[in-house]
């Protein structure tokens, strides 16, 4: 489990004169901003969402540590972020959230590390770990059973299964790029 | 304006002779395809496919929702990916 703090927001232009802020939350769903407690500046000082309301893309938020227009411009551009354990326990032991695998070590059976996971993006056919390894670009892995059996979290690696022609350089015949045509 | 429903799907060729091949050996492999033109089609369903985006090969684990969609919608050219904040993942 990760000890940095975890970037859940944005304070952007103060709205309105009572002291409230636009807020771009990183959140899923953005309301979920005000679930997991008092949110944390860079300076270390804590704010209290007092009440919070949706407008389009951002959201309308009330702390109550600042209290007019003026004080409110002072936080323009501040990040907000929260404790890792202020994030309640995933749903089964099959869902990970993104801040505790980004990070970890990619070891194959053989102990070999092959990189260390950058991002879990989703383009729509399931999550992949996007890993970095020493030296050369990115690349992808579906994050399921047959190709990631183990996820330790705790120790700070998942274990992968790669077919042996994983990471051969393999060059596209005509018929394959439609050059054929 | 739709494609016409005789011509049925397009999917080239090279594809389902890698997708018969990858089904027979029935182990856990990405097949690497540039056809991002190419329909997915119901028995592609449960394979992996990694589809080229440009750059790299993407792994698109292909279910049944993703039928009659093209390969090239699960393979982004470009990417932003935000933060990921309270986000989860699911291990499939």
């Amino acid at each position: 489990m990760t000890s940095d703090p975890i970037l859940v927001g944005r304070i952007g232009a103060a709205h309105g004169i009572r002291g409230e802020v636009r807020v771009k939350a990183f959140t899923e769903p953005a309301e979920a901003l005000g679930d997991y407690g008092p949110l944390m500046l860079p300076d270390g000082r804590r704010l209290t969402i007092e009440r919070m309301r949706d407008q389009g893309t951002m959201l309308v938020v009330k702390f109550r540590e600042i209290a007019d227009r003026t004080a409110a411009e002072r936080f323009n551009g501040l990040d907000l972020t929260i404790e890792r354990s202020a994030l309640p326990a995933p749903d089964d032991e099959e869902t990970f959230y993104h801040a505790d695998l980004v990070g970890l070590a990619v070891v194959d059976g053989t102990g070999d590390t092959l990189g260390r996971i950058v991002a879990v993006p989703n383009f729509g056919a399931g999550d992949l770990l996007e890993v970095q390894p020493a030296e050369g670009g990115t690349y992808y892995l579906p994050f399921t059973r047959a190709f990631v059996p183990t996820v330790d979290v705790a120790g700070g690696r998942v274990t992968v299964e790669l077919p042996a022609d994983f990471f051969d350089t393999e060059e596209p015949t005509d018929a394959e790029t439609g050059d054929d045509a | 304006m739709a494609r016409s429903v005789w011509k049925g799907p397009f999917v080239d060729g090279y594809l389902l002779k890698k997708a018969e091949k990858a089904r027979a050996s029935s182990r856990a492999e990405v097949i690497k395809i540039w056809s991002r033109r190419s329909t997915i089609l119901p028995h592609f369903v449960g394979l992996t496919f990694g589809v080229y985006n440009g750059q790299k090969h993407v792994p698109v684990l292909v279910s049944e929702d993703m039928v009659g969609q093209k390969f090239g919608e699960f393979s982004p050219t470009r990417t932003y990916y935000g933060h990921s904040a309270d986000k989860k993942a699911r291990r499939k």
